[in-house]
């Protein structure tokens, strides 16, 4: 409608509309129930049954890094050993195309890393190679499944392989670590200070 | 505790001083030292063993007896060996900044009712007859041993595992990183977690088996207790299962690229129009089981034969 159009309206109507209020208060406050239907799409977080998963494998982490912190410790050193397999080094590891499992295990899962680097180089060297590739193959494995993620995103098949891949990743990381510590920066693992 | 270093063992054998003398030219000299240690031991003891490189062959006798033999490798520190209470421990301990150790062969024979704890780092591992638990772990080595009804824990990096079962249900738990792993006659509850290794599983009944990896092939050839529930998963890995005699289960298989074949009937639905994905759901005899199979690229296989 343009000025000329309610010009062309008759009196008692266009006086009528002058006296409309220009705003109306809501009879209740519906910015609760508007908030509630926005803030899943605005933070994105993790599926509620991610978070247990997220905290357990965060957990393992910890443990193991505690129990190496302990093991380290305990051993005195007796040579040095150059660190290898600088390749252990991780992205973020993302969930998906929009979501990300956090700093937190971010930073837990590049210590559990670095620490196996210092530790790998004593181990078989036909075993070192193969660990190394293999891990190679867990970040490989996450980094298809994310790629599949965004084609399908959301899909529950997707997301519990990726999930599990990340675990199985942690595992291999936290199995190693307990293989390999006890045996302080020696050059070589003693089957004596293995941990059972 | 006994110590078997080199000295102590010429001392104890009385070798005189023709030998004492030849051990002073060196540690060649001492290459291949023999071992021979016996101690009395609970018939249901645990027997711990650690042994860098080499071998580790265990055998159950019986009687209440622990026994070792074998060679001691060059430049190994000493042998140590204790028996108190219900812990047996037998352990190769290597100098602390040698590098240029030989490997130990050791050779036990245990009460079969003993419980088992061996370590090892590129050592193979063979244990046989011994109906206590066993908890076998090796950096590289190989691990062969036979499973009775009690619960077995298999750990290796890149060795290789081979398990053979008595068919007596027990639970069965073996981890590698790239090493495969053969499991035969084997019952009740099996779970594998490689990340490249191929696991074969011969079972007779299973009730529980979980088998997961990264890109190892997974194959497992049984039968289904009615109330089983069967677990696999692989990224790229393909994933067979063979099943025998009547089927009553659920069965709930996908995968986002793989094939997906049975020899059941149903056919596997694409999961959604426009992207990659299938999924097979059918219901098989009275549908008491579980099985569930999980694959992003690795095709999957499920028949009963």
């Amino acid at each position: 409608m343009t000025t000329d159009d309610r010009q062309e309206l008759p009196g008692s109507l266009d006086a009528a509309l002058e006296r409309l209020p220009r705003s109306i208060e809501p009879g209740r406050d519906l910015w609760p129930a508007i908030e509630a239907q926005l803030e899943p799409r605005a933070a994105r977080p993790l599926k509620r049954w991610l978070w247990p998963a997220a905290a357990a494998m965060l957990l393992v982490v910890a443990s193991s890094l505690v129990t190496a912190s302990l093991l380290r410790r305990e051993s005195a050193p007796v040579a040095r050993v150059a660190p290898v397999a600088q390749e252990l080094r991780y992205a973020t590891a993302s969930f998906g195309p929009d979501q990300q499992l956090g700093p937190a295990y971010d930073a837990a899962r590049q210590e559990l890393a670095q620490s196996l680097a210092q530790r790998i180089g004593r181990l078989p060297p036909q075993a070192r190679r193969q660990l190394e590739r293999n891990l190679v193959e867990l970040q490989r494995a996450s980094a298809e499944i994310n790629a599949a993620l965004e084609l399908k995103p959301g899909d529950p098949l997707l997301e519990e392989l990726l999930l599990n891949a990340y675990q199985d990743e942690l595992a291999v990381l936290a199995s190693v670590q307990q293989l390999t510590a006890g045996n302080g920066s020696g050059t070589m693992i003693d089957a004596t200070r293995m941990q059972l | 505790m006994t110590r078997c270093s080199p000295a102590a063992f010429f001392h104890r054998a009385r070798l005189g001083y023709p030998l004492l003398a030849l051990l002073a030219a060196g540690p060649a000299a001492l290459a291949g030292t023999p071992i021979e240690e016996r101690a009395p031991a609970d018939p249901a003891g645990q027997v711990e063993v650690s042994n860098t490189a080499g071998s580790v062959v265990i055998t159950a006798w019986p009687r209440n007896e622990v026994e070792v033999t074998g060679t001691l490798g060059e430049g190994t520190e000493r042998l140590e060996f204790s028996s108190s209470g219900k812990l047996t421990r037998v352990k190769v301990v290597l100098p602390r900044q040698s590098s240029r150790v030989q490997g130990t062969n050791l050779v036990l024979k245990v009460p079969a009712g003993s419980a088992l704890a061996v370590n090892t780092v590129s050592a193979d591992v063979t244990a046989a007859g011994v109906r206590g638990s066993q908890r076998l772990q090796s950096v590289s080595g190989n691990i062969h041993t036979e499973a009775a009804a009690e619960d077995v824990e298999c750990k290796t990096v890149s060795g290789d595992v081979k398990v053979t079962g008595s068919g007596q249900p027990g639970l069965l738990t073996v981890t590698t990183v790239s090493g495969d792993a053969d499991l035969s006659r084997v019952a009740g509850e099996v779970n594998g977690n490689t990340v490249s290794g191929a696991f074969t599983v011969a079972m007779g009944d299973t009730s529980r088996s979980r088998l997961r990896s990264t890109s190892g092939d997974l194959g497992l050839h049984g039968r289904l207790t009615p109330d089983a529930r069967v677990d696999f998963e692989s990224i790229s890995g393909n994933v067979r299962l063979d099943l025998q005699g009547p089927v009553g289960a659920e069965f709930d298989v996908s995968s986002f690229n793989g094939d997906i074949r049975n020899c059941f009937g149903p056919q596997p639905v694409r999961t959604s129009e426009y992207a990659p994905g299938r999924e097979l759901r059918f219901r098989e005899g009275a549908g008491t089981g579980r099985v569930r199979i999980k694959t992003l690229n690795g095709d999957i296989s499920v028949c009963n034969k």
